[in-house]
């Protein structure tokens, strides 16, 4: 008997020599690993998967459309040509002009710019107050932190976003794009706040994260290398999400008239045309036809790279660690 | 065997499914007889084919499998049928009333949304059975398997442990009164004493019901202290059939040797105990002959170029091994025979668990 | 513990709703130069026509009488006053312009906007399940692939846009709805199918239009069917020879619609709140239009009194579905909803 157990541990001597080899991979090759991981891999997967091509491929369009594009077509003004041009006869505005007689074509890529900063504005700040709240009261489970965060999460689930979005936007008229993209993202962060909450509880019970505590590595270690990395997945097709309703919304409160009209924006072009009566007006359908189709345009490449990025992280998880997490956290 | 009273024939039966690289076939031309009345267990390591296997005695293989050959059923009385060609209505006649089955997922086989009485009544509602006499009968099943039968009917699965939604679940395979029960792993999610418990209450069960079983495992010991017959399979085949006694004490062929003696036994230190060596074999890149040659220590030339057939040992002891007379003295069992999983009913695993 | 259960949510759904009725107080203290100041131009403007005499005095009579906000008083007297009035006397303020309380102009109007709102989650959840469920039934078969693209498709359509295409093509171009109101001219009010007909008639179109904030669920049900449909239970149901219909209903069904429930109810009071650009675009008199109303006019009152009804239906539909969730899904009943 005596005579195995020294075998043992040698075994285990073994071992250990094994993971401080591991532990003295240089930096490099450890960030290239990683960014294997959580970069290449799922665009390699991505790749075969046609909703996160279309997706990629539709932002990407709207991405130059604000950078490029706005750099090749001047900004329209009143009057640059004759009003209420048809589309597809003059090669200068193929999508025809306004009543103003500016190019709509022109008037759509000028207020991409705007759509971005007031998207990125909301998703960080959504994005980011969500991912904050989740993992701290995750990894505080049933402490006061976690109880207070979550009871103000409730709250502010609770209070129904548009009619919150209104009245502040009433009080304060917002112009600059930024400040309503955070308060459009207000009213977002909760749902992700619960998902990520979750998320964290469920990889906290994994061993690896476990066995990372047990060796005595801080809980800010554990966080960076090991949970955030994990999470990338839902932030990733979160924002995607956050972004489509953030258009969703800005956009209809310019078509409403809510938001003042200080800059280009698809929902000003709307609501021109609409007010102008444009439903009974076959000279200026196009002038309404060409905004909502790009609004629609752009969120369905948001949500088909969502739910493309759903499917390739899910294969992932899936295959990492089979039906060990549960669905049904799934809110929209 | 066709000379004594058989009650489900199984000849030919392949199961294939259609895969992106190819058909894989996860039972291949396997030909079995089980007898009225006996316990027949069929072992097996996981992915040996020995649930499709099961699954085929009620054409019930999960889709998009396909169940090809014959599977001829004689009932007590009655023409014989054949399952593979039941319509999709006949099947659900079949299923149940003749053969019932109870498989691994025991722990989840219940609709957790309503009452345990309400999947026996709609059981019974399904195939046109009087209500207050099923229900009767559901209650008297329920305390022959040690259960009471008010508080399971009116609780909801979630609500019950493991042992008792196993053995509610027996109750409910016995409902239509079939003759024949497969069991496929039942025991498999359950703690030690729970898998003896009602291993104990199978063999009752049988008694008491005139039951036919078929009960399916990895877990050898425990298949010994049931069954009458063992059916061992490998690589989507049966590779020995025998008694109980003559598997235990005169298995013919390595691979049976091998998994006896792999099976863990508290009375060998770990160190002597042995693993199988290799790896399973691809149900879709058939090799050529015996499906066991590349992990056997006695294959030679013959054995990997032609596929040995079922031959007789002895009796009813069928092995599938060119060299059966030579494998007991080629592949040795380290523990002494009186020390192995023994047969024996009653006395059967005291030596091991003490 | 199932009282527990419900005492707890009770008061948190208590907590949430006092939570929003001291936003709005903060609100009116944030408004730029505080709410006498912004509200004096709108009363000074008001009060032209009448011909009474305009004193400081009388303005800050006025805005308290329009808010509830003493702004003269210190400010936490300011806070017990404007909460008490809420919470004691339903006292929600009144309109700057129509001579009446907030409260009254509110419960004329929330009937008709939960009316189109709670039929437009029906018919929505509706479709959405039986889509849902024959996609998981015939999973990667030509007939899901192309529904999931349909689904995804409708899905980026923003519900204004929809009620845009919707009143072109069937109010403008063929006249087969009307383009706005909620009855037709000159039908006599009452419990007469005449009265019924012409208000489906005038809601069908709203109902429609917001009918598609509910179909991004066909994916969460197609999504649960599928799982619902591995499980063991199921492979034992069909063994065990039951009919299909039941399988259907009371396996797959019940089993993938559960989880659904409670994301339903609080679909009912996002969909009451996007209301408030869908009835502008269908000139349909319900709660958003007196949003919208208010907002061209700067009716501080009616926001904020509608903020806090908007408020009040989500907390009402949430509690709803926590304390009702025990009877449909018995795994509940011994309390927890947490992960």
């Amino acid at each position: 008997m005596s005579s195995e157990r020294s075998d043992d541990s040698d075994g285990l001597g073994d071992l250990f020599d094994a993971d401080t080899d591991r532990e003295t991979v240089p930096q490099t090759q450890r960030l290239k690993r990683q960014f294997d991981l959580y970069v290449a891999a799922p665009f390699r997967v991505a790749m075969t998967d046609w909703r996160a091509i279309v997706g990629t491929a539709i932002i990407l369009m709207f991405v130059l459309m604000g950078t490029v594009g706005v750099w090749l077509v001047d900004k329209p003004t009143s009057g640059d040509a004759p009003v209420l041009e048809p589309p597809f006869q003059n090669p200068s505005y193929v999508l025809g002009t306004d009543t103003f007689g500016q190019p709509i074509g022109a008037q759509l890529i000028h207020a991409t710019p705007d759509m971005f900063r007031m998207v990125f504005a909301g998703a960080v700040v959504s994005v980011g107050v969500a991912a904050l709240v989740g993992v701290l009261s995750g990894f505080r489970r049933g402490s006061t932190l976690d109880t207070i965060l979550m009871m103000i999460t409730d709250i502010i689930i609770t209070i129904p976003g548009l009619p919150l979005v209104i009245v502040l936007v009433a009080i304060f008229q917002p112009g600059n794009p930024y400040v309503i993209g955070v308060l459009l993202g207000l009213d977002n962060w909760p749902g992700l706040a619960r998902t990520v909450r979750s998320q964290v509880l469920s990889i906290r019970e994994e061993s690896y994260v476990e066995a990372s505590r047990i060796m005595g590595i801080s809980t800010g270690t554990i966080l960076r290398r090991d949970v955030i990395a994990q999470l990338m997945p839902y932030i990733t097709v979160n924002s995607a999400l956050a972004s489509r309703r953030i258009i969703f919304e800005s956009v209809g409160l310019y078509f409403l008239g809510i938001l003042p009209f200080t800059t280009f924006n698809w929902g000003v072009m709307m609501n021109i045309a609409y007010e102008g009566n444009a439903l009974n007006r076959p000279s200026m359908y196009h002038f309404l036809a060409f905004p909502l189709l790009t609004i629609f345009l752009m969120s369905f490449g948001l949500v088909l790279f969502s739910q493309g990025m759903d499917s390739v992280f899910n294969v992932r998880l899936r295959a990492r660690h089979s039906a060990t997490i549960d669905e049904g956290d799934s809110d929209s | 065997m066709s000379n004594t009273d058989t009650i489900v024939e199984v000849s030919n039966l392949d199961v294939t499914f259609q895969m992106d690289r190819g058909q894989s076939h996860v039972v291949r031309d396997v030909n079995l007889d089980v007898a009225r009345n006996e316990t027949l267990g069929i072992i097996g390591e996981s992915g040996s084919g020995k649930s499709m296997l099961a699954s085929s005695f009620l054409n019930a293989v999960i889709d998009p499998g396909v169940s090809t050959g014959k599977v001829m059923y004689h009932p007590e009385d009655g023409a014989p049928v054949s399952v593979l060609e039941l319509s999709d209505s006949e099947l659900d006649r079949f299923r149940w009333e003749e053969v019932a089955m109870v498989f691994q997922g025991a722990m989840s086989s219940f609709n957790p949304v309503t009452k345990i009485r309400t999947q026996f009544r709609e059981t019974l509602q399904d195939h046109g059975r009087d209500i207050p006499a099923g229900m009767d009968r559901a209650h008297e099943l329920l305390e022959s398997v040690y259960l009471d039968p008010d508080r399971i009917l009116d609780s909801y699965a979630h609500e019950l442990s493991g042992g008792m939604k196993q053995r509610a679940l027996i109750a409910l395979s016995l409902l239509l009164e079939p003759d024949l029960l497969v069991l496929d792993e039942p025991t498999a999610a359950l703690d030690l004493l729970m898998q003896r418990s009602i291993v104990t209450l199978l063999d009752e069960l049988q008694t008491e019901y005139d039951l036919t079983l078929v009960f399916i495992t990895h877990d050898l010991p425990l298949l010994t202290t049931l069954a009458d017959r063992i059916a061992v399979m490998y690589a989507f085949n049966l590779t020995e059939i025998g008694t109980t006694d003559e598997l235990l004490y005169n298995a013919s062929h390595p691979y049976t040797r091998a998994l006896l003696d792999a099976t863990p036994d508290l009375n060998v230190p770990v160190d002597e105990m042995s693993i199988i060596k290799g790896s399973k074999p691809d149900p879709v890149d058939r090799i050529s002959g015996c499906s066991y040659s590349p992990r056997c220590p006695i294959a030679d030339d013959r054995c990997r170029s032609e596929e040995p057939p079922m031959m007789t040992v002895r009796d009813a002891h069928e092995s599938a091994c060119f060299y059966y007379d030579d494998a007991p003295d080629a592949v040795p069992i380290s523990a002494a025979p009186d020390e192995r999983p023994s047969s024996g009913r009653t006395t059967a695993t005291e030596g091991r668990d003490n | 513990m199932r009282t527990d259960y419900l005492a707890k949510r009770v008061a948190q759904a208590a907590l949430t709703f006092f939570v929003t009725v001291t936003l709005t107080f903060v609100l009116y203290r944030m408004m730029p130069g505080g709410p006498t100041e912004a509200l004096r131009n709108v009363i000074l403007q008001q009060q032209m026509g009448t011909g009474n005499t305009i004193d400081p005095a009388r303005v800050e009579r006025l805005v308290a009488q329009y808010t509830n906000l003493q702004s003269d008083a210190p400010m936490y007297k300011q806070y017990i006053q404007y909460m008490s009035s809420v919470f004691l006397e339903q006292d929600l303020g009144e309109s700057l312009y129509e001579d009446a309380s907030v409260t009254s102009l509110l419960a004329e109007r929330i009937p008709w906007s939960m009316l189109i709102s709670v039929y437009a989650m029906v018919i929505g959840y509706t479709v959405s399940i039986v889509l849902g469920a024959v996609m998981a039934f015939k999973e990667k078969s030509r007939f899901d692939s192309i529904s999931s693209i349909v689904v995804i498709g409708l899905n980026s359509t923003p519900y204004y846009v929809a009620g845009i295409l919707l009143i072109f093509f069937f109010s403008i171009r063929n006249e087969i709805f009307p383009t706005g109101g909620r009855v037709g001219l000159g039908v006599e009010e009452g419990f007469n199918i005449l009265f019924m007909q012409s208000i489906a008639y005038h809601a069908a179109l709203p109902v429609l239009s917001m009918s598609i904030l509910g179909l991004g669920t066909a994916l969460t049900m197609r999504g649960n069917a599928v799982r619902v449909l591995g499980e063991d239970y199921l492979r034992v149901a069909k063994l065990r020879g039951l009919r299909n219909s039941r399988i259907a209903t009371q396996y797959v069904g019940r089993n993938a619609i559960l989880p659904m429930y409670t994301q339903f109810m609080i679909g009912i009071a996002g969909v009451l709140s996007s209301s408030v650009i869908v009835e502008q675009i269908f000139s349909y008199p319900g709660v958003g239009l007196l949003v919208y109303d208010a907002i061209q006019v700067r009716n501080y009152p009616v926001l904020m009194g509608s903020l806090i009804v908007f408020t009040l239906v989500t907390i009402v539909a949430i509690l709803i579905a926590d304390l009702t969730y025990g009877f449909i899904d018995p795994r509940i009943s011994s309390g927890g909803t947490d992960e």
